[in-house]
């Protein structure tokens, strides 16, 4: 199957000398397109950091980072800006609409920073809060919505440019049990319907029985990467005791 | 999409009341040029009004308006018949005064006392008391020749001989009002509108030999105690007239001939001759001053009014510096209250310039409509200044240039704080 991502060997290395701190230490990942992949791991593990790297917010002091077939950080200085508008979607604990852009001015504005004409970035938003249930909320602004029907605007707005891969912080810490399912399952279906590889950062166990794997991260090393059914009865079992090494400043 | 539009139409109450400031703020930066306009149009109006080219004065003296020259009236005549000139008119002009309190309205009242109440730690109170005299710029002319009254807004011009004037609206004067000068009434028989002098006290037309009477006519009482005076220390009108040659004494007969002065000599040119052939004709034959007109509303305005209009002019641009730093702090502060928004911005790949371009078009809209409704509230209260303020539609023009720039510049401030936000502070949160 075709790759959306590929990690190798990512490094990333905060401070010197004393003050050094490993947040990863050589993780290698690969997600397809159309997979739906959980990172877990308890705090400072390294999950944030690994999102950053991802989203290309932050460059990896060592390793390879392969996005859907392009070798990032071999071509010397890229416009990281550019590939984040064109190849990556993004969905926030708060949705982080922006709140003086309706619901469907949201979805539209990935594609207008890539220069999509106004008519077919009508006509794709229209698609999209169709296909996520929120048609009737277009003309609603972000604080005229509810906490799931802003999850589902901001699953519109990742997906608006229909990028290689969504990263998705976790998406569901801020809603109860049915609303955190239903957006699971809603970003269940855009995995496997859009063909996007969505990798979902999250604590909340109740949620991995939507994923398709589990990586899990401890102190900067991936501890274990299983599919959905082993996930679920290991799970509970590498709960870390420990609250593990503090985040290095500025994660 | 527009996202500073977008954005301000979201903050709209917070958006407007904060333009209504700034447009307070420039509706008197608006008031200032319009009162610095006045001040300007004051000091050229009468000079203008007049029609004149030339004015011939006193060898040595400045214009007519700013030093008392003294000219024999019969120079006209002379002047007249030089080559290239085609009118010349002898006119009679000074300050003075009438018993007639200046005409005040409720709002004229209440300004007042608010001078009264400002002032009253500054000054002796009694000096800021409403006065009892009217003042104006008394202008003598002859009948079918410049110098008279330009427009007439109400009645009629000056038709007979004597005892008619024409004033201004400013004297708060109506037409068939008498009005006493010099032991004489005279009828105001017209009204002109703005005509003042460069100090803006308002002018009154009067024919020459009026204005002659009103102004240089020596007091009767005052001529009769000469008499008295000189006549009981040496007796005899022979006595009288050896005394009244003594220095320092006021000759009667003198005093008489001061009905054949004027004060100055409007010239106006045939057409295409040079204005400064024709006045350096009459300063080398005549031996007296003569200056442009452009030369003396420059004489008033950089001689009488430079330093008011200095003045205000230095605090005008105080006062764009402070709308600039308003504008600067109020776009500021909307940033701060966008930094989320603008990480998510960053992170969703948003072009660098496209976010500080939202912030500057805010600062520039905010400025230029706080621009437009500065000018419009100034336009609509201009009426109601005790002197003239006149701004225009150029100045507003101006305005939103400069204003244009100080707006970009002053965002630059929220500009570098936008700059700052990492897209990380979105992620991990």
């Amino acid at each position: 199957m075709e790759q959306a991502i590929e990690t190798k060997k990512l490094v990333m290395t905060y401070g010197k000398g004393r003050t050094k701190v490993e947040a990863l230490k050589g993780i290698d990942l690969a997600v397809n397109k159309g997979e739906l992949l959980a990172i877990m791991g308890p705090s400072g593990s390294g999950k944030t950091t690994l999102l950053m790297i991802l989203g290309l917010v932050t460059a990896p002091t060592e390793g390879e980072l392969i996005l859907d077939g392009d070798n990032i950080y071999k071509r010397g200085k890229r416009d990281f800006q550019r590939l984040r508008r064109e190849k990556i979607g993004f969905i926030f604990q708060f949705s982080n609409l922006i709140p003086f852009l309706t619901a469907e001015e949201n979805i539209t504005l990935p594609m207008d920073l890539i220069g999509t004409s106004g008519a077919k970035a009508h006509t794709r938003a229209v698609e999209l809060l169709d296909y996520l249930e929120v048609t009737d909320r277009a003309g609603h602004l972000p604080e005229k919505l509810s906490g799931g029907e802003r999850q589902r605007v901001a699953i519109a707005r990742a997906l608006a440019n229909r990028p290689a891969m969504i990263l998705a912080d976790e998406p569901t810490a801020s809603l109860d049990t049915d609303r955190g399912l239903s957006v699971m399952r809603m970003l269940r279906k855009v995995s496997s319907e859009q063909g996007t590889a969505i990798l979902v950062v999250t604590h909340d166990e109740r949620m991995i029985g939507e994923v398709d794997r589990v990586l899990q991260l401890v102190d900067g090393l991936v501890t274990s990467d299983e599919s959905q059914s082993k996930a679920k009865s290991t799970a509970t079992k590498e709960e870390p005791k420990s609250p593990g090494p503090v985040e290095p400043a500025g994660k | 999409m527009n996202l500073a539009l977008k954005d301000a139409r979201y903050h709209f109450f917070k958006f407007i009341s904060s333009t209504i400031g700034v447009s307070l703020l420039l509706m008197v930066v608006f008031v200032l040029g319009g009162i610095i306009r006045g001040v300007i149009l004051d000091s050229s109006t009468v000079v203008l009004a007049t029609n004149a080219d030339l004015w011939v004065v006193q060898k040595g003296w400045l214009g007519p308006f700013v030093e008392v020259s003294r000219l024999p009236k019969d120079y006209y005549h002379a002047i007249e018949s030089m080559h290239g000139v085609a009118e010349a008119s002898p006119l009679v002009m000074a300050w003075a005064h009438i018993d007639h309190p200046p005409a005040s309205s409720g709002l004229m009242m209440f300004m007042y006392r608010n001078a009264k109440i400002g002032t009253a730690t500054m000054v002796e109170p009694h000096w800021i008391d409403m006065v009892s005299e009217l003042r104006f710029l008394l202008i003598g002319y002859e009948a079918d020749h410049i110098g008279g009254p330009p427009m007439i807004v109400a009645g009629r011009g000056i038709e007979a001989s004597h005892y008619e004037v024409v004033a201004d609206v400013k004297t708060g004067l109506k037409v068939g009002e008498i009005i006493r000068m010099r032991g004489f009434d005279y009828k105001v028989v017209g009204l002109t509108k703005n005509i003042v002098g460069f100090n803006a006290d308002p002018v009154i037309y009067a024919r020459l030999v009026d204005a002659q009477n009103i102004l240089f006519q020596p007091d009767p009482d005052l001529l009769r105690n000469i008499r008295r005076r000189t006549g009981g220390q040496l007796g005899g009108a022979r006595a009288v007239a050896q005394r009244v040659e003594e220095p320092g004494m006021p000759k009667a007969s003198a005093l008489s001939e001061n009905l054949h002065m004027i004060n100055a000599i409007a010239v106006k040119v045939e057409p295409g001759v040079s204005m400064e052939e024709v006045a350096t004709e009459i300063r080398h034959w005549k031996h007296l001053e003569v200056y442009t007109s452009a030369r003396q509303v420059n004489m008033q305005l950089m001689g009488a009014n430079r330093l008011i209009v200095m003045q205000l002019s230095l605090f005008r641009l105080l006062l764009l510096i402070i709308a600039g730093v308003i504008i600067g702090l109020i776009t500021y502060t909307f940033t701060l209250d966008k930094i989320k928004d603008i990480a998510v911005l960053k992170l969703l790949g948003t072009q660098t310039s496209r976010i500080y371009s939202m912030i500057i078009q805010q600062a520039v809209l905010m400025g230029l409509l706080g621009t437009i409704m500065g000018a419009m509230m100034e336009f609509a209260s201009e009426p109601y200044f005790p002197r003239r303020v006149s701004a225009t539609l150029g100045d507003m023009g101006q305005m939103l240039v400069i204003i244009t720039i100080i707006s970009v510049l002053a965002s630059l401030v929220a500009v570098r704080r936008a700059m700052q936000v990492d897209p990380r502070l979105v992620l991990g949160t």
